[in-house]
């Protein structure tokens, strides 16, 4: 379970989150919506023990994530930024991962063939394509088979055939009990993946419960992400 | 905790052999090594060709000096000048962690910021160590071909082996402050511009000149009084206190690098 409790971060004295609180519950998909600049990567950031919040703590099972042993058996984490050198192969990346966290290197090719990039493991990442990266990054974050995974955009590059790969593959992992919080600016990808949404706007918790819940009497999440956050962005 | 540390070392050396400037850098060194013990290896032997009788030799046009110690001395000093390119390699390996955000990646495999600065330091150490030996592996090569019509003996006489563990105990430590210095400002090319302008306190000798108790407390400086003699270069200060002030640089720029670590946040 992910808590986060009165977290508040602050950039330059404009609050990027404010006092924000939500639990995450096992064995569902939660997504984390709200508009580009909402302050999605700044909570997940700090979720994931980068960056330090002014106020407040995010927990996971009742640790911040700094205190967890070996933490990709228990986390896997897909942000926006961190990668892999360039000139690095593919291979070589997940693997000095796996063995930081005692993975062994079979289960390397295995995220590999998972997320269909077994073929070009021994490719340096500079030649992939923002698709090939964001799958990369996916591998690594399945790396550790953990129970809970956070991901923030991960749609952000996919192909169509990809983004069906990520939700079908996100739908069965919480069906197997494991957790999920992915985050998304993007309305139409979380109303077919997540069960449960936090919708945040300007740094604040704008709504949190059941898609269905939170939906009802609303002609579409569209509609309710509008009224929420009033943002009227063109950039989604 | 030990062998959260062992996986987090085991996973730094990867990084370094992954990554392919390391080779880069490290050629490019021992390419240079080998050109300039190349070119120094005929002059060399003929000046031991005319080793006088009473064991005197002419290295350098004009000082005439005992043949064993002034071999060494200079054997020494061929490893010991190729160490002004350890940090820019040492640079190289930290630097990175701000290539394409990657510091994040590690900040999420180790989030305990102690352990990972720790591990990176053991393994770039480790690495820069191998890279020293293949220094001193060419530079003793090289002396070893000029003196063995004479008496290749003069190469594991204590003296030399004094001096060639004077050598990598300098080369690892003066190269870990490159290391630090480029994880402290995030940027290879600023720890790359630190180190040169340590390098330049000491070469131009401006302190050693004016202010010699300062000029010690350099890095470089301390190298070139650990391991060069007091006859060819101006030294600054003794042998122990060298080895203090090049055990105290990397120890306090990499604390600095682990304090900086913990409390920015990753970027
Ligand atoms: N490193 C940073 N320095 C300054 N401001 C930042 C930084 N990171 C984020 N912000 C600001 O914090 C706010 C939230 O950003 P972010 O968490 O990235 O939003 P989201 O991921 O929802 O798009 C934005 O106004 C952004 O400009
Ligand atoms: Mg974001």
């Amino acid at each position: 379970m992910i808590e986060v409790a009165h977290l508040t971060k602050h950039y330059g004295g404009r609050a990027a989150v404010d006092d924000i609180s939500f639990t995450v519950p096992r064995g569902r998909v939660t997504g984390f919506l709200g508009p580009n600049g909402a302050g999605k990567s700044t909570t997940l950031r700090i979720l994931l023990g980068l960056d330090r919040p002014d106020a407040g703590t995010a927990l996971i099972d009742g640790k911040p994530y700094r205190d967890l042993r070996y933490p990709l058996h228990t986390v896997g984490a897909l942000l926006d930024g961190p990668g892999s050198v360039p000139e690095r192969r593919a291979v070589d990346h997940l693997t000095w991962i796996a063995q930081s966290n005692r993975i062994p290197r079979r289960r390397v090719h295995e995220v590999l063939d998972l997320v269909g990039l077994g073929g070009v493991a021994k490719q340096q990442v500079k030649k992939f394509s923002l698709g090939m990266g964001q799958r990369l990054g996916l591998a690594g974050a399945l790396l550790g088979d953990p129970e809970i995974l956070v991901l923030d955009e991960p749609i952000n590059g996919l192909d169509p055939e990809g983004i069906r790969w990520v939700r079908t593959f996100l739908r069965g992992f919480a069906a197997r009990g494991r957790t999920v919080l992915l985050s998304s600016h993007l309305m139409t990808e979380m109303a077919d993946t997540a069960d449960e949404v936090v919708v945040i706007a300007r740094g604040r918790i704008a709504a949190h419960g059941r898609l269905d819940q939170i939906t009802a009497g609303h002609p579409s999440l569209e509609h309710v992400f509008f009224a929420l956050t009033g943002d009227q962005g063109p950039e989604w | 905790m030990v062998s959260a540390l062992l996986a987090a070392v085991r996973a730094e050396l990867t990084k370094i052999f992954t990554l392919r400037s390391t080779w880069v850098v490290t050629g490019l060194i021992l390419a240079l090594h080998l050109l300039i013990s190349v070119a120094n290896l005929r002059l060399t032997t003929e000046a031991v060709a005319n080793i006088t009788p009473d064991e005197h030799i002419e290295l350098f046009a004009g000082e005439s000096r005992p043949a064993r110690p002034a071999l060494v001395d200079f054997m020494i000093s061929m490893s010991f000048q190729m160490c002004l390119f350890l940090p820019t390699l040492a640079a190289v390996l930290a630097g990175q962690e701000f290539r394409a955000h990657q510091l994040g990646q590690s900040i999420l495999a180790v989030p305990r910021r102690g352990v990972l600065i720790i591990a990176k330091t053991v393994a770039a150490a480790a690495y820069l160590l191998l890279v020293s030996l293949a220094i001193a592996g060419i530079s003793t090569t090289f002396m070893y071909s000029a003196v063995q019509g004479w008496d290749p003996g003069v190469l594991t006489s204590a003296h030399a082996l004094l001096g060639q563990s004077r050598f990598l105990t300098f080369a690892v430590l003066w190269a870990l402050v490159g290391y630090a210095l480029t994880l402290i400002s995030r940027r290879t090319l600023i720890g790359i511009i630190a180190t040169v302008a340590l390098t330049a306190v000491t070469m131009t000798q401006v302190l050693a000149v004016s202010v010699p108790a300062v000029d010690a407390l350099f890095p470089l400086s301390a190298g070139r009084n650990l391991l060069l003699n007091p006859e060819d270069s101006r030294l600054t200060a003794g042998r122990a206190h060298a080895l203090v002030v090049l055990l105290l640089w990397p120890t306090f720029t990499t604390a600095v690098a682990g304090l900086l670590l913990n409390r920015r946040d990753v970027r």
